[in-house]
């Protein structure tokens, strides 16, 4: 409650900008594929069993989701994650965030995969139940399909942004600029929303149970939004005010 | 912009019965008693195999149910096993409920799609049977035109609806406690020895309900269930034995069977297999003569099947060969080619086919007139037949060609008996698939006509000040996400998952919405709001899960059946809550806005209040007695007892007497504001739809008004309350357990404080039960818009909001609050998204009906939700936006 008019301290609130080495640039791209293709050879055994196979691939979705944060984002109030002002077109040079050191970058996302599983699976199990999950059935499979989302679009999210209440405050009111991460996150939530839509459907098939659908939903929300976050939508803000 | 929306909303009547003409197919119907003719060749028909009939219709009466292992029909199965009863499996086409059904198993017509509307209005003269030809009507006429034939009739008195005057003595028993297992059925069979022991009567009718009443109570499986069939076999013994003993009933055929099934729910309407399965069984000494032998009990072949799969029309015809009528006009059925061999000269059995065909020519001729039936089709038409009728028309050439040469050539009769057995199969077929009988241009019109009105309202909302906004832009897209839904029969089915969905969704952009507004103004999101958004979500998650409904998890467990009625207890807590609620909002509105004074507004409402608990304590110990447990017989008995007529009577005498009071009050005093008339009317109506629903929903409206409250707290803008209420009232309609099929409509609250039997009256009254929780939620909606900005809310400003507002330096009234000058033009903008919404989802309705109008589902999925759709336009958007909160609107003063 600093000043009269804006009563909360004064956020970044500009996008974030994946840092600025070859292996970032590279692993951005690779780690959708690689997670995406990591769910698509799962698939079989998410439809045929949900409830373990979802829980063992927990493993190497926190694994890829933590590499793909060391290697290619600035954590959390990193002083590089400043947005490149005196930015140089030349190739090599350092224009955008360099990132913390590897250490830092280390334990702030292990800390951040904590938080999320701690904090982000309970919050997201409560909004999937409130927005029609089941309760007294499938409890576990509901928690499990919170966590993936919760790691998909949380942990990048915990990691960039930390607990800062100011910029969850806006996450939470979808109003921050859209980058890779935020991208991802939104994409992940409208995703797995629009999972929801083929469950009703008299086709009889396998992979309409809960919460196949859902999760489905989520990873591909999560990497459209990813993708569309570094390219298209970068910088934009979801205006919800007008 | 007025008169645009004024136009649009003139069309969109027009265009609901403009396509409903041209939908629901028209059915050639040929006035007459038919007689017999003499046949050139063949002569007089031939001798009939019985002269009397007794008919046992068993509603509900599954095929499972008297021909698997697990049935109680155990003397009916030792007869089959000896070749005294015929075995069938009767298949009935949907609509699977009572009355049409009747109609096609005594006029052998497939009754319209109409009649399920007719079903609801019993008395309209129009649908009753008076003027058509069915064996009943022939059996009265007389074998030879000169005696009168007699008929009895004991049960459903659905029969005595629809043949007034047929019956020389009758008893009818109505089906409104379905909790009533034994009383309707006794009331039947207590006649039975009676009229076996007398001979002046040519045919008896009998029609039990009991069975389907355990249906709809407990399901196939409720151990009622094989009781009650072998009660029902106890009565095909003893009619039975009494035709093989009794001299006078010796050539007394006997037929029973059910007129429809039920799905697993034990619930019916609709067109799964259990549902369209009913058993038939024909029971006479005589038919031992019959070839071939059949087990029994037998295991099903797949869908409900036993034995041999035949329509129910095909009863019709058979009635009339094996007693020697003609066969009724209007008949579609096909005579059951199994008797045939009871006449043993083949001549007989061409005889009986021949007219059969001829019958059903006739028809098929009033149907396609153009087409040339004379048997003189050229072979080049027919080498390949432009359409079926042509084909049909060709196959009948090459059966006069048959006729008139298997004499004198050595074609084998067996040839042409099969080709006219097949002749009339086909022509059933082609009679049956309605899709020739579309009127194309009327369907164009009717969805032409609906996109205009659409066209028109978006136009009025385009122009609309209030409307220009996000919001704005989200409601289009779930309209036409709506509409695009309306292609798809899972999601027609389906359709409260969308409501669910929509909602949820909407209530989370609401929530991102007036966030970011609020992080633009550098305020924060205020704990109330926060709350109320929390709230309101926790509601309509339980409000979901209230009652299951559609059609792929309706058995599944919900709120009311594993809370509520397992738990007795805490429904009529939770009712008692929420009448509490009720009488307090009364007694402060009636108080506040309408000056009755303390006394007078709290008496009024404890009365109301006591008649309306009273009333529905009474009517659900008649109905599901099992919710009292915790009562003693004596106090249930008591509660039964209590006069329901009086009682609805007096609640709604009172509740009219208060509107009226309403409606003088707001004419003449010059400061009754919009908000003051639409929040009496809302606790006035609240308890009317409270009155209308069943008990274990009535506690839903406790929850609707705690969203209600939320709503209130959440400041929203005139656009996005008309949205809210818009979703919320679909959401509230399928979580009362309705849903799109026809089997769903509940009919319990129809008759309430109705003692005879009134069209308008219960129309009104189903639609009110029906439509309950739409149409508070469009009194409420209304409610909310006539809120006054400036008016500071009941409970005021939240002390953290207004610290906020403080600390930011600010006052709230800056926030994008309308002004009082603003609030004149905020149901026009209301009724322009209701136009809008009602006219684009009548659309999407009336051109995926005509573009599947050959889908599969036509007459279960798409017909029914056109239907409804009528009712949502005519009923919901029509009388009750327009008429209602409208009207509601108009009498409050705007500026005050």
């Amino acid at each position: 409650m600093a000043t009269a008019t804006t009563p909360f301290p004064k956020v970044d609130i500009r996008p974030v900008s994946s840092l600025d080495s070859d292996a970032s640039r590279l692993y951005t791209h690779i780690h959708p594929l690689l997670l995406l293709s990591t769910y698509l050879l799962q698939f079989k055994e998410i439809v045929a069993d949900p409830e373990s196979a979802l829980a063992s691939m927990l493993i190497p979705l926190v694994v890829l989701q933590l590499l793909y944060n060391v290697v290619c984002l600035p954590p959390v109030g990193s002083p590089t994650a400043k947005p490149s002002t005196t930015k140089s077109i030349g190739k090599k040079k350092p224009g955008g965030p360099v990132g913390a050191p590897i250490s830092k970058r280390i334990t702030t996302s292990l800390l951040a995969s904590i938080v999320t599983i701690l904090i982000g699976t309970p919050i997201l199990t409560t909004l999937l139940i409130l927005f029609g999950a089941p309760l007294t059935t499938h409890f576990r499979h509901t928690v499990l399909c919170a966590a993936h989302i919760s790691l998909l679009a949380g942990l990048p999210l915990t990691y960039v942004h930390g607990i800062e209440m100011e910029s969850w405050r806006r996450i939470s009111a979808l109003m921050l600029p859209i980058d890779e991460v935020f991208g991802a996150a939104v994409g992940t939530i409208l995703g797995a929303w629009l999972g929801a839509i083929p469950i009703p459907l008299d086709w009889d098939r396998e992979w309409q149970k809960w919460p196949v659908t859902i999760v489905t939903g989520a990873y591909i929300g999560w990497a459209v939004g990813k993708i569309a976050g570094r390219y298209l939508l970068h910088g934009k803000i979801i205006d919800l005010s007008g | 912009m007025k008169l645009l929306l004024a136009l649009a909303n003139l069309l969109i009547p027009v265009a609901v019965l403009v396509f409903a003409t041209g939908f629901f197919p028209y059915k050639p119907f040929i006035p007459g008693l038919a007689s017999h003719d003499q046949l050139s060749n063949y002569g007089p028909p031939p001798e009939r195999h019985f002269d009397r009939l007794i008919f046992m219709v068993i509603d509900a009466l599954r095929s499972d149910f008297v021909f698997s292992n697990n049935s109680g029909f155990t003397y009916t199965q030792s007869l089959i096993r000896s070749g005294e009863a015929i075995p069938f499996t009767a298949h009935a086409t949907p609509p699977t409920i009572t009355m049409p059904r009747v109609k096609a198993i005594t006029t052998g017509s497939i009754p319209s799609f109409l009649d399920v509307i007719l079903n609801f209005a019993e008395s309209d003269t129009s649908s009753t049977l008076a003027a058509q030809d069915t064996w009943l009507a022939q059996i009265r006429a007389g074998r030879d035109r000169e005696n009168d034939g007699r008929l009895v009739m004991y049960g459903d008195d659905t029969w005595l609806k629809l043949f007034p005057d047929m019956f020389a003595r009758s008893d009818g028993t109505s089906s409104f406690f379905v909790s009533d297992f034994t009383e309707v059925d006794n009331n039947v069979t207590r006649h039975v020895p009676g009229e076996l022991q007398r001979s002046d009567w040519d045919a008896m009718i009998m029609h039990y309900l009991g069975l389907d009443h355990i249906g709809h109570k407990a399901g196939p499986t409720s151990p009622n269930m094989i009781p009650k069939q072998v009660e029902m076999d106890g009565i095909v013994t003893s009619i039975y034995q009494a035709i093989e003993t009794q001299p006078h009933l010796n050539s007394t055929l006997f037929i029973f069977g059910g007129d429809h099934g039920m799905n697993d729910g034990g619930n019916h309407g609709g067109s799964a297999p259990g549902e369209t399965s009913p058993a038939l069984v024909f029971l006479a000494p005589k038919l031992k003569r019959l070839p071939g032998r059949r087990e029994s009990p037998v295991e099903q072949t797949g869908g409900f099947t036993f034995y041999q799969r035949i329509e129910q029309s095909d009863l019709v015809p058979t009635i009339s060969a094996l007693l020697g009528f003609p066969i009724p006009k209007n008949n579609l059925g096909v005579m059951i080619p199994e008797f045939l061999p009871l006449w043993q000269n083949p001549k007989d059995q061409l005889n009986l086919l021949l007219r059969n065909s001829q019958q059903i020519l006739s028809i098929v001729k009033a149907t396609f007139p153009a087409i040339d039936f004379s048997g003189s089709s050229t072979p080049d038409l027919c080498d390949d037949p432009s359409s079926d009728s042509q084909a049909l028309a060709c196959q009948w050439s090459t059966i006069q060609h048959r006729l008139d040469t298997y004499a004198s050539s050595d074609m084998p009769i067996s040839i042409v008996l099969s080709g006219l057995y097949r002749f009339c199969k086909d022509a059933q077929d082609l009679m049956s698939s309605t899709a020739s009988n579309y009127d194309l241009s009327r369907l164009a019109l009717g969805s032409a006509l609906a996109a205009i009105a659409t066209i028109l309202s978006s136009i009025a909302i385009f122009y609309s000040l209030l409307l220009t906004n996000v919001d704005m832009f989200i409601f289009t897209l779930i309209t036409i996400l709506f509409g695009v839904m309306m292609f798809a029969s899972s999601y027609v089915e389906e359709e409260q998952h969308y409501w669910y969905w929509i909602s949820g969704g909407w209530i989370a952009f609401l929530r991102f919405r007036s966030s970011q507004k609020k992080i633009n103004m550098g305020q924060i999101y205020s704990l109330k709001s926060q709350a109320s958004i929390i709230t309101l979500l926790i509601l309509h998650r339980i409000i979901q899960r209230w009652n299951q409904t559609g059609q792929k998890f309706a058995g599944y467990p919900d709120i009311v059946t594993s809370i509520l009625f397992q738990y007795p207890a805490a429904l009529w807590t939770l009712v008692t809550i929420t009448y509490l609620v009720a009488a307090h909002q009364i007694s402060y509105s009636l108080g506040k806005h309408l000056h009755y004074g303390y006394f007078i507004s709290t008496i009024s409402a404890i009365l109301l209040t006591i008649c309306s608990l009273t009333f529905k304590l009474s009517f659900t110990a008649s109905d599901a007695p099992e919710l009292f447990p915790f009562l003693s017989n004596t106090s249930i008995t008591t509660l039964q007892s209590l006069p329901l007529l009086a009682l609805a009577r007096t609640i709604f005498t009172f509740l009219g007497a208060h509107a009226t009071i309403l409606i003088a009050q707001a004419i003449r005093a010059p400061h009754i504001s919009a908000y003051a008339v639409l929040s009496t009317a809302q606790s006035l109506l609240t308890l009317l739809v409270m009155t209308q629903s069943r008990a274990h929903n009535i506690p839903l409206f406790l929850l609707f008004s705690i969203q209600q409250s939320c709503l209130q707290n959440l400041k929203l803008t005139p656009a996005q309350l008309s949205a809210t209420s818009t979703f919320f009232a679909h959401t509230a309609f399928f979580a009362m357990g309705n849903s799109n099929a026809i089997s769903s409509v509940d009919l319990a609250n129809g008759y309430n404080g109705v003692a005879g039997y009134n069209v308008i009256a219960v129309g009104l009254l189903v639609f009110i039960s029906n439509w309950a929780g739409p149409l508070w939620w469009s009194v409420a909606g209304v409610a909310m818009l006539a809120e006054q900005p400036e008016q500071p809310s009941a409970g005021g400003r939240s002390w953290i909001a207004s610290e906020h507002a403080h600390l930011a330096g600010k006052d709230e009234k800056s926030q994008e609050e309308p002004a009082g000058g603003e609030l004149k033009g905020r149901y026009i903008a209301h009724l322009s998204m209701a136009t809008f919404f009602t006219s684009a989802s009548l659309l999407a309705v009336m051109v995926a009906c005509t573009v599947l109008r050959t889908h599969l589902f036509i007459w279960t999925v798409f017909s029914p939700k056109y239907l409804y759709s009528m009712a949502w336009s005519l009923g919901y958007h029509f009388l009750v936006t327009l008429g209602l909160s409208g009207g509601l609107w108009a009498l409050g003063k705007k500026d005050v």
